[in-house]
């Protein structure tokens, strides 16, 4: 094994994580983001706000989020007669990917909430949208905190598949390096390393979130 | 100050209520008996519209329900619930100034100060800053009590206040519902306390397969009842 390699491939895989950092990150945000309307939409009880929202989720599911990358890269433009910038693409599949796994994680948390809560909430005057802001949607965040640091880890890992529409995070810095030094060893080796230190980061930060608000319900 | 009329529901093909009149005056104290699954509790949730009726009509401080805005409604009908249903994630105090912030656009400090005086008054000035989980269910259903008082309703309803607590916390909830009626609230309440009923209450309503089977004071009620099936009922609970 070539240390020395690994050593001066480092600083340039680091660059590329950062961009699979950034890729989450804003990905996670904008799929929370949708991801809480589609939730609530699951649940109303308005019938094609239902249907839709439900036929949003099933088809996020139910196909590869590889092929949901080419379709926004490659097929979009078909449609629209415009060239898309990787970035977007790349934001674009991953969000409203992990939107459709945010909803039906934010429908079960807004779910476990007692219904006695709305009614109470109901009964005092408050709108449907008030009870929701004020009493609902604060006791569901608490217990999707898990289940939303497990989409985080899980979207980590799944954004090395944009590497397929070239845009230059992680895997793709790392198959740029090997196809110049033919080190497959060494360099998925840090690869893969990189990716455990940053999902395992992300695990104790959750794990420490949660610790976090149990206390404050004891308060 | 309530005016039903007609009322019918159903939940699915089964009729929970088959017919019910009423009228509530002010400052009057009704009292709802009756077994279990005779549908007094619906009775009560269709009065604030928690359930839906199937059809007649309710009509609440001259606002006519289906028609009014629910909401406006609400506000002026008080509603205690047999399990508190207190926000476990804020404190007493934000669980009561909540509402009235929220829809009735009072000032925090104007909420606050009126929370306080509502906590003096249920004996549990000291907890402002507990949490619910931190009370006993005396405790909390007497701040769900001053919750739904901080809206400063015309009417209020009480669907079995006592039933999920402790015996030994009854009698401190029931005090603070006398001292209501005696200050000349509008009451409806749902409960199994006979003693409660015969004290407090201006008139009885006894209930059974969704219509009201009798009514009278509560002396007529329970000394004379008239009915075969109040005559039964009395006798299990008595």
């Amino acid at each position: 094994m070539n240390f020395e390699l690994m050593a001066q491939a480092m600083p340039l895989l680091l660059t590329g994580a950062v961009v699979t950092v950034k890729i989450t990150a804003l990905s996670v945000l904008l799929g929370i983001i949708i991801g809480l309307f589609v939730g609530i939409a699951r649940i109303s009880t308005y019938r094609v706000v239902h249907l839709v929202a439900a036929v949003y989720v099933d088809f996020l599911r139910g196909t590869p989020l590889l092929v949901q990358i080419f379709l926004v890269y490659f097929a979009l433009p078909v449609v629209t007669g415009q060239r898309i910038n990787p970035f977007v693409a790349a934001i674009a599949a991953c969000s409203i990917n992990s939107s459709a796994y945010v909803a039906e994680i934010f429908r079960a948390g807004i779910q476990s909430i007692d219904a006695g809560q709305m009614e109470a909430g109901r009964s005092l005057g408050m709108t449907w949208a008030q009870t929701m802001r004020y009493i609902i949607v604060p006791q569901a965040a608490r217990r999707v905190i898990p289940p939303l640091g497990n989409e985080f880890i899980a979207l980590l890992k799944d954004s090395s598949l944009v590497s397929v529409i070239g845009f230059e995070e992680l895997t793709r810095r790392g198959q740029l390096i090997i196809a110049r030094t033919y080190a497959s060893l060494e360099i998925w080796l840090c690869v893969a390393i990189i990716y455990l230190v940053m999902t395992v980061s992300i695990s104790r930060l959750v794990a420490w979130l949660e610790r976090r608000y149990k206390i404050d319900d004891q308060r | 100050m309530i005016s039903v009329r007609n009322l019918r529901k159903s939940f699915g093909s089964v009729e929970v209520l088959r017919g019910v009149n009423l009228d509530i005056a002010e400052k009057e104290v009704v009292v709802i008996i009756g077994p279990s699954g005779s549908g007094k509790s619906t009775l009560l949730r269709c009065i604030n519209y928690l359930e839906e009726p199937t059809s007649g009509e309710i009509v609440v401080d001259g606002m006519k329900l289906g028609e009014t805005d629910i909401n406006k409604v609400r506000a002026e009908v008080g509603m205690v619930f047999q399990r508190f249903n207190l926000f476990p994630h804020m404190t007493v105090m934000d669980n009561i100034t909540l509402a009235p912030m929220k829809v009735r656009g009072t000032p925090k400090e104007e909420a606050e100060a009126d929370a306080l005086r509502l906590l003096k008054k249920v004996g549990l000035a000291d907890r402002a800053a507990a949490y619910p989980e931190q009370l006993s269910g005396g405790q909390q259903q007497r701040v769900a009590i001053a919750r739904a008082l901080a809206m400063k309703p015309k009417v209020m309803l009480f669907d079995e206040p006592t039933s999920a607590l402790d015996p030994e916390m009854v009698k401190e909830v029931l005090e603070v519902m006398k001292e209501l009626a005696r200050e000349g609230m509008t009451m409806a309440v749902v409960t199994h306390e006979m003693g409660f009923a015969r004290e407090v209450g201006d008139r009885v309503l006894f209930v059974d397969y969704g219509v009201i089977l009798e009514q009278g004071t509560p002396e007529e009620i329970f000394s004379h009842p008239k009915e075969e099936r109040m005559q039964e009922f009395l006798s299990k609970i008595l």
